[in-house]
């Protein structure tokens, strides 16, 4: 994995930076010690350029999603994918020096930090122990911090359980992040998580506010009597995004119990069988919070 | 205008300060590591505490278009509960590196303990090592004899009075600090340090060279828009434009640049306050406060 993230990196970063990372992950390889490690993490920001983004082709995201499915370096800066790579360093150490330390690092980590140890999960060796410190990340009200985890990181479709799969993407619903990042959001979804977002947008609905469209991909798959009432909602309520949802829902159903709805979305119909409108399409539509210091969502 | 309030203890306030302050022009701040009027009986709690400030904090001054940055550091006062003290030591390597720390502080003395020796001793060794400012607490009581022997401590271990801002100065203390090439910070803060008055008056007689000014605004009565208040009245008294930048936004980002961690840079092109950047159902961000009105009480005595 180094091999393909180092060349990413080296592209935008000084080259002086490139050498004291090289440098750092050989001492390291050849005597890993806990407190080198520690500055060698926090001192990234000493070494790369702090506003400084990466760059990455499309061939080499594609190499990147066939190591890790899912995973993906889109829209990181220089500090996120420089502690990565240094992550992978301690990933080689022994399974309780490699846990003690990653403890250590999330128990003293700014919020760049927080949000490079969670994009590593899915890189890094004994995945079933990090499980807890991912679920206690997720409960962060910091937008950067959720995102790394939640979005374009493969790590909670392969290791939540059911309930921790929910509260991630109702959460993620309820703070507007864009669902279509979220990997796994179709293989993972369940009747229940469609109970949830069905609840979730009552609850808005009677206090006069909306849920993002996005939302209904998750019901996709369980249509119930309830979700065929929400569509009929959508459909008589809603904003055309909304009908565009409800059109990928009810294409998406096919049966009888929508059937009665086929004719209010003729639109989306053609849209969806000409492959303009899916939900990715339909994600990108739409506009999400800017993150942590005014930057744009991570894209 | 733009202003660097360089202390000011941000996790004592509230969001109706931010907003404020925001509004009243405050761009950065720095929030030094202090005692929180509790104090602490656990290594644990100084661990959340810095986490605050590296973390949560940060996080909540982005929202108002407020850029935060912290220094670290063991303070005076709980110097002298040295179990304790010792186990804080031993956490402060892991935060000095971090990013947008801008130096070790505050440290320096409360009641003059051999103690507080000691831990000011040990943190300057460390500033030295990892090249970063200091910013001094000066002592509330018998402060002039404090600062100097502050002075004198720092300079035994041969630390560069350019990188050191002395903090909490007044008439008495300012001539010695500024002659023997510190930074000098003045504090308005009502009642219990320095007027705003007596800061005009102080840049009458020494001009603005390597003067600061700051709100140190915290969990007592406090004024966060001490900052720029105390420019309304600089203004007022006939002190040049040039000279007001000088110390209530240039000295203080020249000083604590030379962490390499703080430029203007980090601000360049900020929209101020963004209300977009807030999370739906759970905004920090509550309605309007009338700036104007607290800018117009300028005086602070």
């Amino acid at each position: 994995m180094r091999d393909l993230l180092s060349p990413i990196l080296a592209a935008t970063a000084p080259a002086s930076a490139m050498t004291w990372l090289s440098d750092t992950i050989r001492d390291q390889e050849t005597s890993f010690q806990k407190r080198p490690f520690y500055y060698a993490f926090s001192g990234v920001s000493r070494h790369f350029d702090k506003r400084g983004s990466v760059e990455v082709t499309d061939e080499q995201s594609q190499a990147l999603d066939g190591q890790v499915p899912g995973f993906s370096v889109k829209g990181w800066d220089q500090f996120r994918l420089a502690r990565v790579i240094l992550l992978l360093t301690l990933g080689k150490q022994d399974k309780a020096t490699f846990l003690e330390t990653i403890a250590a690092l999330l128990n003293t980590a700014d919020l760049r930090e927080q949000a490079a140890i969670y994009s590593a999960f899915p890189l890094l060796p004994h995945q079933a122990d990090l499980v807890e410190a991912a679920v206690d990340g997720l409960r962060s009200n910091i937008i950067d911090i959720f995102d790394s985890l939640a979005l374009q990181n493969p790590f909670p479709a392969t290791h939540f359980s059911k309930e921790e799969w929910n509260q991630m993407v109702l959460k993620a619903i309820f703070i507007s992040r864009p669902i279509y990042k979220i990997f796994g959001i179709e293989s993972r979804s369940n009747a229940d998580l469609a109970d949830g977002v069905s609840y979730l947008a009552h609850e808005r609905w009677a206090a006069g506010r909306k849920l993002t469209p996005e939302a209904w991909r998750n019901c996709a798959a369980h249509v119930s009597d309830g979700i065929v009432a929400d569509l009929e909602h959508l459909l008589s309520e809603g904003d055309p995004i909304d009908h565009e949802a409800a059109a990928l829902v009810i294409v998406r159903d096919g049966s009888d119990r929508v059937r009665h709805l086929q004719e209010r979305i003729e639109a989306g119909l053609d849209a969806i069988s000409g492959g303009s409108l899916t939900w990715e399409r339909l994600g990108e539509k739409l506009e999400f919070p800017a993150t942590l210091n005014g930057s744009p969502a991570q894209a | 205008m733009r202003f660097f309030d360089s202390h000011v203890h941000m996790v004592s306030r509230t969001t109706d300060d931010y907003q404020r302050m925001a509004a009243a022009g405050v761009t950065a701040i720095v929030e030094p590591s202090f005692w929180q009027g509790q104090p602490r009986t656990e290594v644990g709690t100084f661990k959340d505490y810095f986490n605050s400030l590296i973390g949560f904090e940060r996080f909540r001054a982005s929202q108002f278009g407020i850029k935060h940055y912290c220094t670290i550091g063991l303070n005076p006062k709980e110097a002298n509960n040295e179990k304790l003290a010792e186990a804080v030591m031993e956490l402060l390597p892991l935060y000095i590196c971090k990013e947008g720390v801008v130096g070790i502080g505050e440290i320096g003395f409360d009641d003059q303990t051999k103690a507080e020796e000691k831990y000011l001793r040990w943190q300057a060794q460390l500033a030295l090592e990892a090249d970063l400012p200091i910013q001094i607490h000066t002592p509330h009581r018998d402060k002039k004899a404090g600062t100097i022997r502050t002075m004198d401590v720092l300079e035994d271990l041969g630390v560069d009075p350019g990188k050191v801002i002395i903090d909490h100065n007044n008439e008495e203390t300012v001539k010695a600090v500024l002659d023997r090439g510190y930074w000098a910070a003045f504090t308005i803060y009502p009642h219990t340090k320095l007027g705003n008055q007596r800061m005009v008056e102080v840049m009458m007689e020494y001009g603005a060279e390597r003067i600061v000014v700051d709100s140190a605004a915290d969990w007592g009565i406090s004024d966060p828009l001490a900052v720029p208040k105390t420019a309304a009245l600089m203004k007022d008294r006939g002190i040049t434009l040039e000279q007001i930048e000088q110390v209530t936004y240039f000295n203080p980002l020249a000083a604590y640049g030379q962490s390499g961690q703080v430029s203007e840079e980090d601000w360049a092109g900020s929209a101020g306050i963004d209300p977009t950047a807030l999370f739906e159902g759970n905004t920090l961000l509550r309605g309007g406060m009338d700036v104007e009105t607290a800018m117009s009480q300028y005086l602070i005595e």
